[in-house]
This record gives structure tokens, sequence and C-alpha cells, in this order.
């Protein structure tokens, strides 16, 4: 663990070697340009002035000695002028160079100077010797030999000079080449340590910088267990990945309070749905009880109901088995205090409204234990219904606003499945009621018709005893009465049957038991029986059966149906009329048409054919007999066998009737 | 043993009208009739007289028919009986249960005497045959 590694620091020390290399740099540059600075100086302001001065007094000189010696050979006084303006500029010359000549140079102007004064001192000499004389050729040949040594001498420094000169040029450029070179290197080592330093700083601080953000992009997308490195890395980044991980540990702490809500809601929601469920106060005031003391972790939980709304007495939670023990006084406590819809906690976060609950209810609490209680009134439907009450025991954490909400909202489950059960109770009630009577109805039914059938069998006994004369012979009014007698007799009978089978058909005890059958058969049979009526009343009968006709069907049900379609056929057609029975296989349905050239059925009452007790106005007119019943039990037992029936008529017209009935 | 050829017919019925109507209609038809008003009656005639054939009620105060039926099938002395049931229900119940009693046929209320009298002659006659 490395705890100094901070990109600031490495980027300090990079930028010091930066700074330290530029600065070396620029004083290289300034040290050699000093020097060059010298050279140059030493060059110009003496080298080169004394080469001047030194050559400068050799031509004088030498000026001197050639027109001296010129005089002295020609006599020529010109040549002497020539050596007195000479003479004079040595003066100046010899000056300047004693003037220019410091330090190292001092000993070798002196030399030349003497030897200069020296070739002088002579010079002056000869130049007061006769021209042309044997003195002067003497001097002549002495100053030579004195010039010769100022020459050699005066060469000589030159030479010096020179080699000083370029000496100097040499240092010079030398000096440059070193300070190009220190410069370049420098420079060199510069870009090296930036480069290195950029390269370096990258790798510390992207990595680890990318592998954070990594860390908080999959932290987003779900992976909520992922926390980003806090030791490895520069400083700055293990700062950042340590924020990193603070603020996740936040937001784990938020999310999972979040959560627990989540869950607590869900829970008493599934609590709220089980309460609804019941169909009895009692197990929806127990479901509620329970489940509170689980979810929201309550030591007691106490329903009470307001008197005279239940019968339900007050229930506690199973902490408590029952409302004995210290349950007890507050059970016995009313909860009128509480209006509707009325929340009452122990240092309620946000307390709402002023409710005061009586000093027997605080009482009772205390001798609960004197722990945190919360109390909800429980309505439903418009009506207070009682009071949800839930109490921690002393010293535990007191009522949270998410508890109170939870709380209501089971309270509000509570009076929803209360008074749906209530509802539910009373219904039932209803319909035990409503089922007795229709038992009642039903038992009244058979024992009516019962009790009607034995009269009916005496009226209807002997009267055909007295119509078959066997009380002796009747004359034709008597005969006629009789009839009339025997006629309504039969019509009372048969509206029995009728009301028999509808009462058996509304109890539910009518069945249909169904057994392959040929439709032929049934329908041969229901024609012959119909026969006699139809002889006697001068109806035509027209049969247009076309086999195989294979049915499931209950036989006696179905012969029902065609005696009955048949005998009203018979019945509404006047004398000289005709009645069809056709019956064929369509598809996958058998059809059996009744068709009558009769009175038919007004088109506005059509629809109420099949109705109990309906019976058409034409009929009525006509005073033909019936009970209006026969319609419906044929639709009933049409229905029972998955058909269905259709009546086309038109008044005056005829009466078509028919059936369609699944085939086998 | 009589040693008569007139053949005796039990009639149990509770209604006196109902009751006169069959004896009326049986003896116009020459039959000898023995009419009874409850099922204890009924038994007790049936084993005094051994008629040939019983129309019995089925309901009866006391005795049902059905219960006389029951009686006179489990004696070996009437086992033998004829017995038509007179019944005012249709119900398949009842019609089901006078013929798991023994019954030989059954006539529902209102019944035409006449229809009555041919059914007794018709299983009279099937007996002796």
């Amino acid at each position: 663990m490395r705890r100094d590694r901070s990109v600031g620091r490495l980027l300090t020390r990079a930028f010091g070697v930066l700074v330290g290399l530029i600065v070396l740099s620029g004083a290289a540059e300034t040290t050699a340009l000093i020097m060059q600075h010298r050279v140059v100086e030493e060059l110009s302001t003496r080298v080169q002035p004394l080469e001047l001065a030194n050559s400068d007094l050799h031509s004088v000189l030498a000026d001197a000695q050639r027109s001296l010696r010129g005089y002295l050979l020609t006599g020529d006084g010109q040549l002497l002028d020539t050596y007195y303006i000479a003479h004079s500029d040595y003066g100046l010359t010899s000056g300047k160079l004693r003037e220019l000549a410091r330090g190292e140079d001092d000993a070798a102007v002196g030399r030349q100077l003497r030897h200069a004064d020296a070739w002088w001192t002579l010079a002056e000499r000869q130049r007061e010797a006769p021209p042309r004389s044997d003195a002067a050729a003497g001097y002549v040949s002495e100053g030579k030999e004195l010039f010769q040594q100022f020459a050699a001498e005066n060469g000589q420094f030159a030479d010096a000079l020179a080699a000083r000169g370029s000496d100097l040029q040499e240092r010079s450029s030398r000096l440059s080449v070193v300070t190009t070179a220190v410069v370049i290197v420098l420079t060199g080592l510069a870009a090296l340590t930036a480069a290195l330093a950029a390269a370096h700083i990258a790798g510390r601080i992207t990595r680890p910088l990318a592998r954070v953000v990594s860390v908080i992009d999959r932290r987003r997308s779900g992976e909520l267990q992922l926390l980003a490195d806090a030791d490895a890395g520069p400083t700055e980044i293990r700062a950042v990945a340590q924020a990193v991980n603070e603020m996740a540990a936040k937001g784990d702490q938020i999310r999972r309070a979040e959560q627990d809500v989540a869950r607590l809601r869900g829970e008493v929601r599934q609590l709220g749905y089980r309460i609804r469920g019941h169909l009895k106060v009692e197990d929806a005031v127990k479901e509620a009880v329970q489940g509170l003391a689980e979810i929201i972790g309550a030591d007691h939980v106490l329903v009470r109901m307001a008197p005279g709304q239940t019968d339900v007495p007050p229930l506690a939670s199973l902490h408590d088995e029952h409302v004995g023990g210290v349950l007890k006084e507050l059970a016995d406590c009313g909860v009128d205090w509480l209006g509707h819809g009325d929340v009452w906690a122990t240092d309620d976060p946000s307390p709402a409204g002023d409710i005061h609950p009586p000093e027997a209810e605080r009482r009772a609490w205390a001798a609960v234990g004197d722990g945190p209680v919360l109390t909800v009134a429980v309505s439903g439907g418009d009506e207070r219904l009682g009071a949800l009450t839930l109490i921690r025991d002393s010293g535990r954490p007191g009522w949270t606003a998410i508890d109170i909400r939870l709380v209501e909202s089971v309270a509000a489950d509570l009076g929803r499945g209360v008074h749906h059960a209530r509802l539910y109770e009373r219904e039932q009630h209803l319909v035990a009621r409503l089922q007795e009577l229709d038992t009642a109805k039903t038992d009244f039914m058979s024992t009516v018709s019962h009790e009607l059938r034995t009269p009916l069998t005496s009226i209807a006994g002997y009267v055909e005893l007295l119509l078959d004369a066997e009380a002796g012979e009747l004359d034709p009014p008597q005969r006629k009465m009789l009839e009339v007698i025997a006629r309504n007799t039969r019509r009372l009978r048969e509206l029995i049957e009728d009301m028999l089978m509808l009462s058996k058909i509304e109890s539910g005890t009518f069945r249909t038991s169904r057994a392959p059958l040929d439709l032929a058969v049934v329908a041969e049979q229901a024609m012959a029986a119909i026969a006699p009526a139809a002889a006697k009343t001068g109806v035509d009968l027209c049969t247009d059966v076309r086999t195989p006709l294979q049915l499931s069907a209950d036989a006696e049900q179905l012969d029902r149906v065609l005696m009955n379609l048949l005998s009203n056929a018979v019945k509404f057609t006047p004398a000289g009329g005709t009645v069809t029975l056709a019956a064929r296989r369509e598809g996958d349905e058998v059809l059996i048409a009744v068709t009558d050239t009769g009175i038919g059925i007004p088109a506005g009452e059509q629809h109420s054919l099949f109705a109990r007790f309906f019976r058409a106005t034409n009929a009525i007119h006509r005073a033909i007999p019936g009970t209006g019943l026969g319609l419906a039990i044929v639709r009933t037992i049409v229905d029972n066998h998955g058909g269905h029936i259709e009546v086309r008529s038109a008044a005056g017209e005829g009466t078509t009737v028919t059936i369609r009935l699944p085939a086998q | 043993m009589g040693g008569t050829a007139v053949t005796v017919v039990l009639v149990a019925d509770d209604d006196a009208d109902i009751r006169d109507l069959v004896a009326f209609k049986l003896e116009q038809a020459g039959l000898e009739v023995v009419a009874v008003e409850d099922g204890q009656a009924a038994v007790e005639q049936a084993r005094a007289r051994r008629p040939a054939l019983a129309v019995l009620d089925v309901s009866m105060p006391g005795l049902s028919g059905i219960d006389v039926c029951r009686m006179l099938r489990a004696d070996p002395a009437t086992s033998g009986m004829l017995i038509i049931m007179l019944t005012a229900r249709v119900q398949e119940q009842d019609v089901e249960g006078g013929f798991s009693a023994g019954a030989d046929d059954y006539v529902t209320k209102p019944f035409s005497p006449r229809e009555l009298v041919s059914r007794i002659q018709a299983l009279l006659s099937r007996a002796r045959a």
C-alpha cells in the first residue's frame, strides 16, 4: 500500500523537473552568450587594435628607416621630410600601443619600443651625419641591424597577437558547439520528461478512473453488490472511489428502506385481499388481527366492534390468545370517541384533527404496558364499525408515519371486508329464506295438484258412469250438459298436469334422460294418437317424414313435444284444414316442423308465445280451450335437448312451428 | 274355499267417493268387491278373503298402498295376488316405489273407471291363462 501515490505530487515533480531543465537550458545559453561576448570583446577591443597598432608601428618605423636610408644615400631632403613625419607619427603610434598593451603584452611592447627607441636614437645621429658619407654608410648598416632587431620583435608580437586572435575564434566556435549540444540534450530531456509524465499520469488516472466509472455504470444497471476499489490507484482516484462507495452505501440504505416499505405494503395489500376474501365477519376480523401482529410488529392487536354493528366480540391477536389478561380492560372500553376515519397514535408525527381518548381508554392502555398505542377507526360504507388498536411493549419504537399509513390501509380493508361479509351474511339469510319459500311453493304446488286430483277423479269417474248410462239412459239435453262437465274436467286435468310439470321445471327436478331413438317411430305414434281428435274436427293429417332420423333424446318428452304441437295445430285449425308433420335431417340437425292452415297468431303476440299462461287473443275470442302452459314446457324440453324452436305465423293463414335438435 | 265362480276384488281407498265409484263399476262388470278404507283393513281383508286382485290407493292414512303391497307380497298366503296401485302422483319415484314393492300395474288419478276395469280384466284373464 503506497499511501503517497498522488497524481498531484507526481505532476508537481514532473513540472519541477521540466522547469529545472528549461532553466538549465536558459542558463547554458546565457553563459555561452556571455562567454562569446567576452571573446568578441577581447578580439575587437584588444587583439585587433593591438595588431593594428603593431602594424602601424612597423610601417612608421619602416617608413622612417627607408626615408632616412634614402636620405643618407641620396641626401634628398624630401626624404628627410618623410622621416620627420614618421618620427612624429611614431610618438602617436607608440603611445597608442603602450596604452593598448596591458599585462602580458607590456613586456613584449616594452621590448619592441626599447628596440624602436634605440633605433630612433641612432636615427637621430644618422640624420645629423652628412649624407653619402662613410659615417652615414656606417650608420646605415648599424641602423639596419637595430631595425632588424625591432622588426624581429615586432613580427614576433604580431605573430603572438595573430595566434591569440585565432585561438579566441576557435574557443568561440567550440563554445557555440558545446552550448548547442547542451541545449539539445536539455530540450530532449525535457521532452522525454513531459512525455513520460504524461504517459504515467494518463496510466495512473485513466484506468482507475475508468474502473470507477464502470462500477458506477454497473451499479446503475443493477449490480448493486459492486463497490469501487478504494485502495488502488492514485490518492485522488481513491478519494473519488471512496466518495462513490459512500454514495452507493447511502443509496443502498435508502433502497433497502424503500424495499422494506414496499415489502410491507405488499404484505399489507395481500392481507387486505385475504381480509376481504372472508365471508364471515369474525373470520375477517381474525385475519386482520393476526396479519397486523405479524406484519406491523405489534405486541398486542385488538379489534373492537361498535355495539349494535355486529355480534362479533372484541378479538385480539394470537399473542394475547384471547381478550382476557392485559387486554381485558381495553376490550371493555367503547370506541365512540373515534370518528369516521380517525387515527390516534402515541407521539403521532403528524396528528390529524382534535381527538381525545377518554380517561378510561388511557387507563386501559397503561394497563397493557404503557407502550406506543395506535388506534384507527374501522368504517364500512358510511357506518362506523369499530376500531383497530395496536400496542407495542414499553420501550419499543413508536409508530412511524409509514406504520400509521399501513394500519390505516388494513383498517380500510377490514371495514370493507366486514361490510361485505355483513352484506353477504344478510344475503345468505335472504337466499335461505327464498329457498325455503321456493321449496314451500313447490311442495304447495305438488300438494295442491295432488289434492285436486282426488276430487277430480270422482267428478270425471261419475260423469263417465252417467255418460255410459250406467245409472240409466240419458235424454239428449242431459247428455249434452254432462259432456260439458266432462270436457271441463279434462281441461282442469290438463291444467293440473301442466302446472305440475312447470313446478318440476322450476324446482329443477325436471330431468331429461337421453337415449338413442328413431324420431320416425315417435312421430308415427304421435300422429296415430292425434288422429281421432283430427277426424272428429274434420282436419286432414299429412306426414312428410324422411328417414333416417336417429336422435339422442328423451322419448317421453319428445312425445310430449310432438303431442303438444299436433294438438295445438288440430285445435286451432277449422274443419277442412290440414296439419302437416314434416321431419328430415339437415346437416348436423334434425328438423321437425308442424304446419297448420289454422287461425294463426297475431304478429304482435308471437313474441309472448312461450310465456307461461299466455294465450293468443284470437284463441280466447273463439273460446278455444287451453292452459297457455304447453309451449313453455315444449321450449324447456327443446332447450334441455340443446335445440331451438321457432314459430312463423300469419293470422288467418296458419302457423309453422319448427324445432331443430342436434342429430346423433 | 267358497267354491264360487265369482272373482273377489279388494278395493282400498280412503276416499269414499272413489271407493264407491270403483266398487260400483267392478260390480257392474260382474266382480265381487270387498271395499276397505285403510291399509290395515286391506291387509286383514286380503288375508281373510283371499281376493284374486287388490286395487290399492297409494296415499292412505296409516299403512300406505305401497306398505300394504309389500306386506301382501311378503306373506306366502297372499304373495300371488294381483295388485294394481292407484296414485295421485306422477312423480317417478312413486311409480318406481309401487313397482319395486311388487305391484303388477298402476293407474294415475284421475283415471277413467272404464279404463281401470279393462286393465283389471286384462290382468285377471292373463292370470287365468
